[in-house]
């Protein structure tokens, strides 16, 4: 029980910072439940009183019952419980709508928070599935978990007080009985429902992460004829996951019996306890009508309960998931007290060492690298010798474990991410681009450029014909990682948008990667006069498919060494 | 597979037959519940009675706790029977929504199957995904609550009403009276909300293929300090998504609170009219002669009967979803499976594949004609490099020898069959598909039934193992997916040491060594020459003059024409 406490109680705080809405919304929906209760209570009440008024008149008796106030009191119940229950919903909605964008939104500041490094290790595919399904999954939390239960209670209670009015025994009987059987059905729900919910949280993720790589290999696949396998291995996922969600709802369904069962044999049992007060004049025929009927109006209040703590299961899940993630921690950080932005653009690994992981084998070692400023230096090695690496350490996405990194004299530690890459600009291995048009590719590089600026970008890595000759220009729409587009358009497309930046200091990885030669050559050129101002390191497996450089060196044993 | 309506966009009623089409294998299901229900509204209807008759007994009659014995018996029984009744109506109906879903799901993955790669590249394969879990899982509810409860939501109302009715036939019809308006206001308020759930599932649609994007994209735009402004677009769009998700639930509340309305003062205008009558305040009609147990019976049967209206209501809103979704999952099933089916019948234990196209003219949507008239023969064991400038169509050529595009015009055969023949070529592509799991495993999706030798032995030659050995779990190192934790290189040659493994007649390449550099390159190189001198058909598209030397034959792609440049001796 701690643990499921605990894990939860990051967004039961979150309710905290909204009490005023949530206070607001259960006294609607109190007010609802009362509302119905009173209509069949009262309208019981009332039938009851003119039939036993009708019969004493008969009988030649005198009686007066007065009809106006019942009458009223019926009526507005009655408008009373709409009125109410429609205000509770779009109410109670809205909060749970505006908690639910509150919280996608930080699990995405959470991410962007997070180093390239630490986010490889988290995959998209599951992210993708904490932002929808997760955050939706946890409006289970507020809508269905906690306020239920508390109108629940609240509404027993306040059944109680009414009995209580006639018979303190029935009161006992009938709130002890209701409490106990919901409580009963609720925890059993729970227990039973909790691991197969939160077996279908993690099917449902392996599902959806197993579709959407057999979406994205389906040319591997169908070439190699393993397709049929693929497909058996996801028929089997969610034939398993179609098993446990009917699970779920057989699990829920039977507590939604069970709830009527005991409300409805409750209603019963008040009416049989009330007949033996009937008889011996303790209370009036027209309460012995009010008395069950008011626990029969409670019962709408109650059913609801066993189907949210069912799913309470996965709704945990949910948290955990968001839970793991925010315990990440990034293992780059920004400096508390930032150093001024450096005026040279010069930059320079002191010693730096490095390995992946803990134990493995060394990247770098007492790596040294000086690169002056308005000089090109290329690297270059076999791939795996760690080129990369050298360009992730200048542009910050890693730290050293030892030495440092220098930007015109000051550790890249010192400076906040938005000093350092306005100075410096990075052209990964990997050609990342967003399902967007072309135009809007390159903005991400700079949002207010105009037109001429981006087709100037485009004209500098050879790319300005093709998008000429595209039917949409620059409002082209880029497929999904730029598919549409060849590997070398695509990341010539790359290579534009870091030329549209206009940074001091340039790191460029493989940028004539996947070009024919005829291109590499004029990309080649191109780049030449655009690096002559600026300072730059560029790394690729041999210098041949590299821009011209001043210097060349090898990199090599977790060394540079001339070439 | 369901006859799918051809057009563009098929009105409602479509989406609906489309849907119903579905509910015949599950009809005994369906049947099931609506048995349920109906035993369900039966045993309510006693209970209402035998609540109505023990009441009257003991305040009218004065019976006593012993004379009430049986019909406390017959209470407790129907409150049983309501249990059990409510219990099959949800479970059965829950059976067959899932079957539904089950088997809409898989035709669903089988057709994006059909649809083939290159078509699908305009598409982000989060959205499909997407489509084939929510959207699939949307249609559950018509089947599931809202089927069952349409045959409930007619039967239930009119056998109460005739209960009433015989009780007492003025608040029979004051209770008929409210009725027919909750039909009419239904209809009303469900008329747009088809369309509504359909924008809703869009926007879904929108937020997790852009959510997907920026997070994959995380260090590039961080790269260009643009996290912040990531940021506040996704709480945007989050925040739109919020304000199009409340539109369409203030309808379904609004005409809940109209239903609700209505049984409201339906309700208390029956009980007023039962406590005046019961006074004799009024003499008309049946009136004089109400009784205590024809009022308490009448008072509890009056909610019971919008019950049904009422969940039809709530489960109207399930069919809109399952209609929008219909809507959407019927699009994409309609969408045109490429041209060249997966043959089914294949021939095994070719050694060479002989590859022929004659003129051959293919596209892309968008794109246009990338190549036009192209002729080539390749005979089995050749091995063909194609070259020529970026953009040329070497891919796209690559493309229709693997039966991934139909030529609009042309004949292509590979052995005499058409391409496209399970396990009768490799593919490897410019950006080598990797899945979540191991180094291993990866190789394995070439030929999963091969052994741990055969498996190390292909990881070998295509130069895997020489980066694998020196992880810790060696072939059983795990990599992320697209490949993360793997250098660019290596990622291409685990997807070479996966064609190895899988020794197809044909392998179809296209600028595999793109990434490497000479060392490596020339190791795959020479595990590529072994493999194609055991026979093997070969073709890459490349720029690199290294892969040319290997080649038998160096075919200019050039403007979407082939022409053969040299005879290499």
């Amino acid at each position: 029980m701690p643990a499921r406490v605990r894990e939860l109680a990051p967004y039961v705080a979150l309710l905290g910072a909204r009490w005023g809405r949530i206070a607001a919304g259960l006294a609607l929906m109190l007010a609802t439940v009362l509302c119905a209760v009173g209509l069949l209570a009262l309208a019981g009440w009332f039938i009851t009183a003119t039939a036993v008024t009708a019969a004493l008149w008969s009988a030649g008796a005198g009686a007066r019952l007065g009809i106006h106030l019942p009458g009223a009191g019926i009526r507005s119940f009655a408008l009373g419980r709409t009125v109410s229950r429609y205000f509770e919903r779009l109410y109670n909605h809205d909060t749970v709508l505006r908690l639910l964008s509150d919280l996608r939104t930080r699990v995405f500041a959470r991410l962007a928070r997070l180093d390239p490094a630490t986010l490889a290790q988290l995959r998209p595919a599951e992210h993708l599935h904490r932002l929808t399904a997760d955050v939706d999954a946890l409006d289970n939390l507020y809508l269905r978990a906690l306020a239920p239960p508390a109108i629940a209670l609240l509404g027993i209670g306040a059944l109680g007080a009414l009995l209580a009015a006639f018979s303190p025994a029935i009161a006992l009987t009938v709130t002890g009985l209701l409490l106990a059987t919901t409580l009963a059905v609720t925890l059993i729900a729970l227990a039973v429902g909790a691991p197969i919910g939160a077996r279908v949280a993690r099917r449902a993720e392996a599902l959806r992460t197993r579709l959407i790589d057999t979406i994205a290999g389906l040319a591997e696949l169908r070439t190699l004829g393993t397709l049929a396998d693929q497909r058996a291995r996801l028929d089997g996922l969610d034939r398993a996951l179609t098993r446990d969600r009917q699970r779920l709802v057989r699990l829920s369904a039977l507590g939604q019996s069970a709830v009527t069962l005991a409300v409805q044999l409750t209603a019963a049992l008040a009416l049989f306890m009330g007949i033996g007060l009937y008889q011996a004049d303790a209370i009036s025929g027209p309460v012995l009508a009010l008395m069950p009927l008011a626990v029969i109006a409670l019962g709408e209040a109650l059913s609801s309960l066993p189907s949210a703590f069912v799913e309470l299961g996965r709704t945990r899940a949910a948290a955990r998931h968001l839970n793991e993630q925010s315990g990440a921690c990034p293992r780059v950080r920004e400096p508390a007290q930032p150093a001024r932005t450096p005026r040279r653009d010069d930059m320079a690994l002191q010693q730096v060492s490095l390995r992946h992981a803990p134990g493995g084998e060394p990247v770098l070692q007492h790596a040294a690298l000086t690169i002056g400023e308005y000089e090109t230096v290329a690297v270059v090695g076999p791939s795996g010798s760690g080129k990369s690496t050298v360009a992730d350490l200048c542009a910050r996405i890693l730290d050293p474990d030892s030495g440092c990194v220098r930007l015109g004299g000051v550790d890249l530690r010192r400076l906040r991410f938005a000093q350092l890459h306005g100075r410096v600009s990075y052209l990964t291995q990997h050609t990342e681009l967003f399902a967007d048009t072309i135009a809007g590719n390159l903005r991400i590089a700079r949002p207010e450029a105009d037109d001429a600026a981006l087709r100037h970008a485009l004209s500098a890595a050879c790319l300005e014909d093709v998008v000429a000759g595209l039917p949409d220009g620059l409002d082209t729409w880029v497929g999904e990682s730029g598919v549409q587009l060849s590997a070398g358009q695509a990341r010539r497309l790359a290579l534009a948008r870091v030329i549209l930046r206009d940074a001091p200091v340039v790191i460029l990885d493989e940028p004539l990667a996947h070009l024919d030669e005829d291109t590499a050559t004029e990309v080649r050129r191109r780049l030449d006069s655009w690096l002559r101002h600026r300072t730059a390191l560029l790394l690729g497996p041999r210098a041949g498919a590299l821009p011209t450089a001043h210097r060349i060196l090898r990199i090599a044993d977790g060394r540079f060494a001339r070439a | 597979m369901v006859a799918i309506p051809r057009q563009a966009d098929p009105t409602q009623g479509e989406h609906a037959r489309w849907l119903n089409a579905r509910a015949r294998p599950v009809a005994g299901w369906l049947a099931l519940s609506a048995v349920g229900g109906l035993v369900s509204g039966l045993a309510i209807i006693a209970q209402a009675g035998l609540i109505a008759t023990i009441v009257s007994a003991a305040v009218i009659d004065g019976t006593g706790l012993l004379a009430l014995t049986t019909a406390f018996g017959a209470l407790a029984g129907a409150i049983l029977a309501r249990a059990v009744g409510d219990w099959t109506r949800l479970a059965a109906g829950d059976a067959a929504g899932k079957r539904v879903c089950r088997r809409l799901r898989m035709d669903l993955v089988d057709h994006i199957a059909a649809i083939g790669p290159v078509r699908l590249s305009g598409d982000h394969s989060a959205a499909l995904a997407n489509q084939a879990l929510e959207q699939v899982d949307a249609v559950d509810g018509y089947f599931s609550r809202f089927l069952p409860q349409l045959v409930l939501a007619v039967l239930l109302p009119v056998v109460m009403l005739g209960v009433a009715f015989s009780l007492d036939w003025v608040a029979g019809l004051i209770l008929l009276a409210a009725l027919p308006l909750i039909p009419t206001f239904m209809a009303l308020v469900g008329a747009g909300a088809e369309d509504r759930n359909r924008r809703q599932l869009d926007a879904m649609e929108r937020l997790s293929g852009h959510f997907l994007d920026r997070v994959r994209g995380l260090a590039t735009l961080r790269l260009f300090g643009r996290g912040d402004d990531a940021v506040t677009e996704v709480a945007r769009t989050a925040d739109a998504y919020r304000k199009r998700s409340m539109s369409p639930l203030r309808l379904a509340f609004l005409s809940s609170a109209v239903l609700e309305f209505f049984a409201s003062v339906a309700l208390a205008a029956a009980a007023i009219y039962i406590g005046f009558s019961l006074l004799g305040y009024f003499s008309f009609g049946p009136a004089s002669e109400m009784t205590l147990f024809a009022g308490l019976f009448l008072l509890l049967l009056a909610p019971e009967l919008y019950q049904p209206l009422r969940l039809l209501a709530q489960h109207y809103h399930d069919r809109a979803g399952a209609l929008a979704a219909a809507a959407s999952v019927a699009a994409t099933l309609a969408r045109p499976a490429q041209a060249v089916p997966v043959p089914r019948q294949a021939r095994r234990n070719m050694r060479a594949a002989a590859v022929t196209l004659e003129s051959v003219t293919a596209g892309h949507p968008g794109r246009g004609r990338v190549i036009e008239e192209a002729n080539l023969q390749i005979k089995p064991g050749e091995r063909i490099a194609l070259v020529g400038p970026s953009g040329a169509g070497k891919s796209t050529l690559l493309q229709v020898m693997a039966g991934f595009i139909a030529p609009e015009s042309g004949r292509v055969t590979v052995d005499g069959e058409p391409p496209g023949v399970p396990g009768r070529a490799a593919w490897i592509g410019q950006r080598p598909f990797l899945q979540h799991g191991t180094i291993a495993d990866n190789i394995l999706l070439g030929r999963p039934w091969a052994s741990r030798i055969e498996l190390e032995e292909a990881a070998r030659r295509a130069g895997v193992l020489e980066f694998a050995s020196q992880r810790p779990a060696g072939l059983d190192s795990a990599i992320g997916e697209r490949g993360r934790g793997l250098s660019g290189g290596q990622a291409q040659r685990v997807a070479i040491a996966r064609a190895l493994l899988a020794d197809t007649p044909l392998l179809l390449l296209d600028e595999p060594t793109a990434h490497l550099d000479a060392a490596a390159e020339r190791r795959v190189l020479e595990a590529l020459k072994r493999l194609a001198s055991t026979g093997r058909t070969l073709v890459i598209a490349t720029h690199h003059p290294a892969v040319r030397t290997m080649a038998h034959r160096v075919v200019i792609v050039r403007e979407g024409h082939t022409v053969d440049a040299s005879a290499r001796a």
